[in-house]
């Protein structure tokens, strides 16, 4: 799969920190955010708000570029759970290389505001954002079969046409590939996500047999 | 793995005489142990730095009479501060103390989970506890959901009502206590009944994925018992399906829904009494059709994938703490009510109930996991390396074949098994605390 651990040091990293906080929208901070805190964190709190933004900050420092292009996106922060640096403050940022198809995850230590260690990987299938999961529903709704469908059915469940994906009650996981066709081979080494979409009635839309790819921003036909 | 057979009457003999420890470390093979947890201790020296905690920040307790003797290190306070601190003393006086957290991609999950029993000292059960997948496969063969997206990121607010008794902490968690029927009951002569009523702390949330919502809790036992367990309910999934793959709902036969299974694995970090000298061993009791039944011990001391059993139980074992009875403090894992779902073969982490694991920060789900530096699924985590840490992974399967009464909405289906203390207190918690 090629993997590789690469552990850094750099130094002055925290700095950068300052800037660039619309990398993380309000969302994203979930509502596993502690919240903000009188006191300082005790060490096996969550993190709070404000540790996620940093540690998504910092973690994106050296790839600001690529994220503005949309080429890498920070799905989401999470408290690092390593026993062995319990006392420490640590948050795992997860990273997605579209351009590589892969996956980084880089451990930032809060206390010294660096990125202390970095693993990647091809073919990590890590759950699916908030934002990558509106995006499937924007390249659903886009494609003209699926889009017709799926404004059809929300316009005879709320009696009013759909504006945008935001109106559907979203829920993405990730596609685990099997023998679904060629295109869904694809999926392999691709980020491909399967959607779930709840309509103001309380019925769902039947989506079963489709999966977004994300990197090839292609809608797939599951067979079987 | 080591294997070792007893027969029956030299167990007796062993426990007659007093000279065992536990039932299987009599006779011939004590000495083959000793080996073992000699070789174990010096496995498991880590380089210093990379301890849980600053040792002694915890003074030690006093140390009533028939409780354990005082431990090697001292317990670990639990890391985290209000509200994510549980520190609830039940009825009976036994006291858990643990650290809640709502993890983005394994929603809650629980930490420094440590118990005292009534009377006794806190000892640590669990460094970590969460979900780590729910697989969803229908029987027509297709879909199969992986069912663990971010699931912090879509807990389902609770109400007051959705906590009775208890106390949300935040919107999404609740943290309660509830009665558990008796905890004994003994007729006497002349006299009336000795009896007393149990208790649980529950600590649970709920999480929206498609049409399913699930309920995940645990359940910590005034008696040291711990019950995880998940409730499946919300919608079915309104898949069609030939009726050999269904059962037909709604009216008449227009609508067969198709069966489907829940196959839910934990991961469960034990630290027992501290993080050093833990083992795991399973036992099994030989002689199905015979009059007498011998238990046969397999001790594992290398990553493991195992299967249930009927009569089959595993234990985690801490080597060098003692009950008051000079018995290894141990908690059980018992899994037999589980449906046992065997996939197809590229779906190898349904072919095992437990697994068993040496710890690696970055093993989290059971399958899809989302670190490049470990494998992708946890019967790849079960290898050969040795084990000085044990994580234990618990796979428990529920299959739904739906009825007219899961008509929405569709009420909670529960799966989950149980782990109950063996030999932590040297006897009845609740008869210490009558006592007290």
């Amino acid at each position: 799969m090629g993997r590789g651990r690469t552990a850094v040091a750099l130094a002055g990293m925290g700095v950068l920190a300052l800037a660039g906080s619309l990398l993380l929208a309000a969302g994203d901070q979930g509502p596993q955010a502690a919240r903000s805190a009188l006191r300082p964190p005790a060490p096996g709190d969550p993190l709070t708000g404000d540790e996620i933004a940093r540690a998504g900050e910092i973690a994106s420092a050296t790839l600001r570029t690529r994220m503005s292009t949309g080429r890498v996106e920070l799905l989401y922060v999470e408290r690092d759970d390593d026993k062995a640096a319990a006392h420490l403050r640590r948050a795992d940022a997860y990273i997605y290389d579209y351009g590589t198809d892969r996956l980084i995850v880089r451990t930032v230590d809060l206390g010294r505001g660096e990125v202390v260690a970095e693993s990647a990987g091809r073919g990590v299938r890590p759950p699916p954002s908030r934002t990558e999961e509106a995006r499937a529903a924007e390249l659903l709704l886009a494609d003209p079969g699926h889009g017709k469908r799926i404004r059809a059915a929300y316009a005879e469940a709320a009696g009013r046409p759909l504006r945008s994906a935001s109106d559907l009650g979203l829920r993405a996981l990730v596609y685990t590939p099997r023998r679904h066709g060629a295109a869904a081979a694809a999926c392999r080494t691709h980020r491909c996500v399967r959607l779930f979409a709840r309509l103001p009635d309380g019925t769902w839309l039947d989506t079963t047999r489709i999966a977004v790819d994300l990197s090839a921003k292609k809608i797939i036909a599951l067979e079987w | 793995m080591v294997t070792v057979r007893l027969p029956l009457t030299l167990l007796l003999l062993a426990l007659a005489a007093g000279l065992a420890g536990v039932p299987a470390a009599g006779g011939a093979t004590a000495g083959r142990e000793t080996r073992e947890a000699r070789e174990a201790r010096e496995a498991r020296e880590v380089p210093s730095g990379t301890g849980t905690a600053p040792a002694g920040t915890v003074p030690a307790r006093a140390v009533p009479p028939r409780t354990a003797p005082a431990s090697r290190t001292a317990p670990a306070r639990p890391a985290c501060g209000a509200p994510y601190l549980v520190d609830r003393r039940l009825p009976n006086g036994a006291r858990w103390r643990l650290c809640w957290e709502m993890r983005t991609i394994e929603g809650l999950t629980l930490t420094d989970v440590a118990y005292t029993p009534a009377g006794g000292r806190e000892t640590s059960v669990l460094r970590s506890t969460a979900l780590a997948q729910i697989h969803v496969p229908y029987d027509s063969g297709e879909p199969r959901f992986h069912d663990i997206g971010t699931l912090g990121e879509i807990a389902v607010p609770l109400q007051s009502a959705d906590c009775p008794g208890g106390q949300r902490r935040g919107q999404y968690v609740c943290v309660t206590t509830r009665p558990r029927g008796h905890a004994y009951l003994k007729s006497r002569f002349e006299e009336p009944a000795l009896s007393a009523q149990g208790h649980d702390l529950a600590v649970y949330s709920a999480f929206q994925v498609g049409w399913y919502t699930y309920l995940v809790e645990w359940a910590f036992s005034d008696d040291g018992a711990i019950t995880p367990r998940v409730g499946a309910t919300g919608s079915l999934s309104g898949f069609t399906a030939e009726t050999g793959h269904g059962w037909p709902t709604g009216t008449g036969g227009s609508h067969v829904e198709q069966s489907h299974s829940h196959n839910i694995f934990w991961r469960l970090d034990f630290d027992v009494d501290g993080r050093e000298n833990d083992v795991v061993e399973q036992y099994d009791f030989t002689g199905s059709g015979t009059a007498a039944r011998t238990l046969v011990r397999t001790r594992f001391t290398k990553e493991t994938r195992a299967v249930n059993g009927r009569t089959r139980w595993w234990r985690v074992v801490d080597t060098e703490s003692r009950n008051a009875d000079g018995h290894p403090v141990s908690w059980e894992i018992n899994n037999s009510a589980s449906a046992q779902y065997r996939g197809p073969r590229d779906e190898a982490f349904t072919r095992a109930d437990l697994y068993v694991s040496q710890y690696r920060a970055c093993e989290r789900l059971a399958t899809n996991n989302p670190s490049p530096d470990c494998a992708p699924s946890v019967d790849r985590y079960a290898g050969s390396e040795r084990l000085t840490d044990p994580v234990l992974w618990v796979n428990v399967s529920y299959h739904h074949v739906a009825r007219d009464e899961d008509a929405d909405p569709m009420p909670v289906h529960w799966q989950g098994f149980r782990i109950t203390p063996r030999d932590v207190t040297a006897e009845n918690p609740h008869l210490r605390s009558r006592a007290r």
